[in-house]
């Protein structure tokens, strides 16, 4: 309690302030921000797959799922992905529903399932064309660990969510934020040793984003 | 590692190491030029990137301005979200913080996410004084920790290690050889390595990028997910962030985060922007139940302090640590970023360093620049640098910093030169003088004051003369 009365004491000593800017109005204008947010996230090493729908985004998945080899998938517990009965359509997988299958997998268990899953799924709350760049929050359902640990990260994004920038992404937000959020913009990389791309230190490997059209 | 100062001789001796060492240069080269490219690169596929610099710096201007209104409102916003909220007076004290949120409870070990104000209260040192071990996590700052060193780069700490280097680190490490020395493999073994202690630890440390005023929430950025690794795994976070970091909203941090990566590294974006607004509610499937954010002044406010002489330096408060200005210093790029002794190392670090640390203790970092002004071309914030090393500078002469010696030769120098006479019949004398100690055209002084350069001959003929011999009809 000293320690903040000496510091904030101190700064009470400054003269008045100065004017703060008014807002940032992004200039940004994209005809399809979906086209600049699949340009964006390619040249950062994301990957994209475009569909019509929600449905023909599920098929893309189990194409995905199968190519991959997957063999361990966890689910982030969210709209519309709860809709999707995962162990149904893609039953030679074993998946962990965050939140429904809680019941026979509890907390302690989730990360344990996560650390060895092959793959990570969720939805998004929102996306920035310009960077390529997907918002995953936390909340009901929406493990973080789902789409950190595992090697590979695919969200399932409707491509209505896509926002310009970030200054249009700030510009409409009123509600308090969840606990956690994060940008997404690409696979996990380092630059540390000689200056040479690696992908993958300590987040998910590859970054899939299935956006779907309504 | 501990940062005792940097004296002129001290400066000098490890700059003159790393410009005879031609691997350390060619790394340095290889990391500025990347770090420079990337930036440009960036900035040139960015229309709006100049106007929003001109926003940033108005921004961080209204913000240090005004610092213990938003201070304020990140507290009580943060404590609202369930953040405890800490406060340090100088380095000593936020290391306490630390270390007693630890040892309460129980902690073996601590994963470290990348941080410059952890490196500042050097609490590694704390932490394992206290038995708690610690392991930096970002691929650049765990290899800085195996060689036992400090940061060389504010974004790129192990920029000076060759990749032999490196390998011979982790097989020291690991106790046995690696089969594959490849990059990638390196970066996997890390990988496998790290995610181990990312489960096992009982604390997550961070530094914070910013903190935003409006939610209390706190901004961490990373590109390996380290960042988000110590949020989401160890049961407590906790963040060790300066007090001038914050945001008052989501504009201004927008405008902040477009800038921070294009240009630190030349990325649109980091990989992960990760924002944590207190710990995990019921309703939350996972993340840390404890949350903690340690605001570190350590002679910060007295740089915001407008009635105190240091109120000159408070544009050094609205420096967002992107790093673009060591890149394209021409000192820094020569001697290195250990030459500073100092987690901060060059321009910025020339400035803050003495500004935070001691100006007699740092006394020759205000003279590590030519102050040509690059730094000042690149910075997002658009801080005058060089205003504030000639300043410091004018500082140690009113401090009497100088030595004996300099302070003489500086009164001489200035008698010399503001004498036509004087001047004439010293640089004759010199010219004479130098002739005694010249051998097959180079210059050898039985002392070379300046260590590590070739001294200049003087002409045969000065301008002075030639000019006389002109024909002036
Ligand atoms: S002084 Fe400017 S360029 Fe240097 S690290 Fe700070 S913000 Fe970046």
């Amino acid at each position: 309690m000293e320690a903040r009365k000496d510091i904030l004491g101190r700064l009470q000593q400054q003269a008045a302030p100065l004017p703060m800017p008014s807002a940032w109005v992004s200039g940004r204008q994209f005809e399809d921000l979906a086209a600049e947010f699949e340009r964006a996230l390619t040249a950062v090493d994301g990957e994209v797959i475009r569909v019509n729908s929600f449905d023909d985004g599920m098929t893309a998945l189990g194409d995905l799922l199968a190519e991959l080899g997957v063999e361990k998938g966890v689910v982030n517990g969210e709209r519309p992905l709860l809709t999707a009965n995962f162990s149904h359509q893609f039953p030679q997988i074993e998946w962990h529903i965050v939140g429904l299958s809680d019941g026979n997998l509890r907390d302690g268990n989730l990360r344990d399932f996560c650390a060895v899953a092959d793959v990570g799924i969720s939805g998004a709350a929102a996306a920035l064309a310009e960077t390529g760049s997907v918002l995953i929050e936390s909340g009901a359902g929406k493990s973080r660990m789902a789409t950190l640990l595992p090697p590979i990260h695919i969200v399932l994004l409707p491509a209505a969510r896509i926002t310009a920038d970030l200054f249009t992404w700030a510009a409409a937000q009123n509600a308090p934020p969840p606990t956690n959020m994060t940008f997404v913009s690409g696979p996990s990389k380092t630059a540390d040793i000689e200056q040479t791309l690696a992908i993958g230190v300590h987040g998910p490997k590859r970054f899939i984003v299935i956006v779907y059209d309504q | 590692m501990i940062h005792t100062g940097c004296t002129v001789t001290q400066f000098r001796q490890e700059a003159t190491q790393t410009i005879g060492n031609a691997s350390l240069q060619k790394a340095l080269r290889g990391a500025t030029a990347h770090f420079v490219d990337g930036r440009q690169a960036a900035f040139d596929a960015f229309p709006d990137g100049e106007a929003i610099r001109d926003h940033l710096k108005e921004i961080r201007g209204a913000t240090i301005s005004n610092l213990a209104f938003y201070l304020e409102q990140f507290e009580q916003n943060a404590q609202a979200a369930g953040t405890i909220v800490h406060w340090a007076r100088n380095a000593e004290e936020a290391a306490a913080i630390v270390t007693s949120i630890a040892r309460e409870n129980g902690v073996m070990l601590a994963a470290k996410s990348k941080s410059m104000a952890t490196e500042e209260i050097k609490l590694n040192h704390a932490l394992e004084a206290a038995d708690v071990r610690v392991v930096e996590t970002d691929l650049g700052e765990w290899i800085i920790q195996l060689a036992g060193e400090s940061p060389y780069h504010i974004i790129g700490p192990a920029i000076h290690k060759t990749k032999e280097q490196i390998v011979d680190l982790f097989e020291e490490y690991r106790g046995r050889p690696l089969a594959d020395t490849s990059i990638a493999a390196l970066t996997a073994e890390a990988r496998h390595i790290l995610r181990q202690q990312f489960l096992e630890a009982g604390i997550g440390i961070s530094g914070g990028n910013m903190g935003v005023a409006e939610t209390g929430s706190l901004v961490l950025v990373t590109n390996e997910g380290n960042g988000r690794m110590v949020t989401t795994l160890p049961r407590i976070h906790v963040a060790v962030m300066g007090i001038e970091k914050i945001a008052p909203d989501w504009d201004a941090a927008a405008a902040w985060l477009s800038l921070l990566a294009r240009s630190a590294t030349g990325q649109p974006m980091s990989i992960y922007t990760t924002v944590v607004t207190g710990p995990r509610r019921p309703e939350d499937a996972d993340g840390p139940e404890e949350v903690h954010i340690v605001l570190l002044d350590n002679g910060r406010a007295s740089l915001a302090d407008t009635s105190s002489r240091k109120a000159d330096y408070a544009e050094i408060l609205q420096c967002i640590r992107c790093g673009a200005c060591l890149n394209v210093c021409p000192v820094y790029g020569e001697s290195g970023g250990h030459a500073y002794n100092s987690p901060y190392s060059g321009p910025i670090g020339a400035v803050i360093s003495p500004l935070l640390f001691g100006l007699e203790k740092y006394a020759a970092l205000p003279h590590a620049s030519t102050l040509c002004g690059a730094c000042v071309d690149v910075c997002p914030a658009r801080i005058d640098l060089p205003r504030m090393l000639l300043a410091l500078r004018a500082d140690e002469v009113e401090q009497g910093i100088p030595s004996p010696f300099e302070q003489f030769a500086e009164r001489a120098g200035t008698a010399v030169m503001g004498n036509a006479h004087l001047f004439n019949l010293a640089g004759k004398m010199a010219g004479w003088g130098q002739k005694m100690f010249t051998k097959n055209g180079t210059f050898t002084p039985p002392i070379n004051p300046t260590l590590d350069r070739n001294l200049p001959i003087r002409p045969q003929k000065s301008f002075r003369d030639l000019w006389n011999d002109l024909d002036t009809d």
